[in-house]
């Protein structure tokens, strides 16, 4: 997994790649949380590189969408590919999101 | 469910009950696809329903269990192009079938962390089977029903 940062106005971009696999959940949880704790405007994170999601992938981006919402900030996801996009749909994640 | 012939089996592979294993079961898999020239959805199904059960297995198979941990993954091919692969263990006894599918929540705020792994076995899967034969666990995995 891979992740580069960016900054774009208020709002942050993370550019991930790779596989949102078990093993790499917890970095995954810990470079989102890092942003909602430090920043305080929106948060885009790109997945167009990302090939591979589990449910622990699915959790690190709930666990981060809960604290967005709670401190009323806005959290976008953009660029799922299908094979992602149909992860999201089963798990009802396509609702909870905004995805762009 | 538990007739998977031996004759079929293409390769076996024994993995230790920590987190860093999943990516070398993945890995395992993944290896197997190329070799088989399975489809890009079979090969999709089984890695991430692999992962799922594994990571329920190394999580809380041995959490209150005294047993020395055995973990065993094997693949067989089965007719008309569907693969199997059955994931032994000796943790203890979890039927993940008997899960119910979480309801989908009306937002974010009433979402709850977790639960979703066995949701996306089943529909990934043509089929999620579940036998304690002894002290072990078997969870077989069924993909690649042709189209």
């Amino acid at each position: 997994m891979h992740i580069e940062r960016e900054q774009l106005g208020s709002e942050v971009v993370l550019k991930v790649a790779g596989r949102l696999d078990t093993p790499n959940a917890k970095p995954f949880e810990a470079s989102l949380m890092e942003v909602v704790t430090t920043t305080d405007g929106g948060l885009l994170v790109n997945l167009a590189g990302v090939d591979y999601v589990s449910s622990s992938g699915l959790r690190a981006l709930l666990v981060a969408g809960k604290a967005m919402r709670t401190a009323k900030r806005k959290l976008t996801l953009s660029s799922l590919q299908p094979q992602i996009r149909e992860v999201f749909d089963i798990s009802g994640f396509s609702t909870l999101f905004e995805i762009t | 469910m538990s007739a998977l012939l031996a004759e079929s089996l293409i390769s076996s592979l024994n993995v230790d009950a920590r987190i860093d294993d999943i990516t070398k079961a993945t890995g395992w898999l993944g290896a197997l696809a190329e070799d088989e020239g399975w489809s890009q959805a079979t090969r999709f199904a089984l890695e991430l329903s692999l992962e799922e059960a594994l990571t329920n297995v190394v999580s809380y198979g041995f959490q209150d269990s005294t047993a020395v941990p055995r973990i065993r993954i094997e693949c067989y091919r089965l007719p008309e192009g569907r693969v199997a692969v059955r994931l032994i263990d000796n943790g203890m006894a979890f039927d993940p079938t008997t899960i119910s599918e979480p309801v989908v929540p009306a937002s974010i705020e009433d979402a709850k962390i977790g639960g979703h792994g066995v949701q996306l076995m089943r529909n990934f899967l043509e089929t999620l089977a579940y036998a304690r034969e002894g002290d072990e666990n078997h969870l077989t995995l069924i993909a690649g029903k042709p189209d």
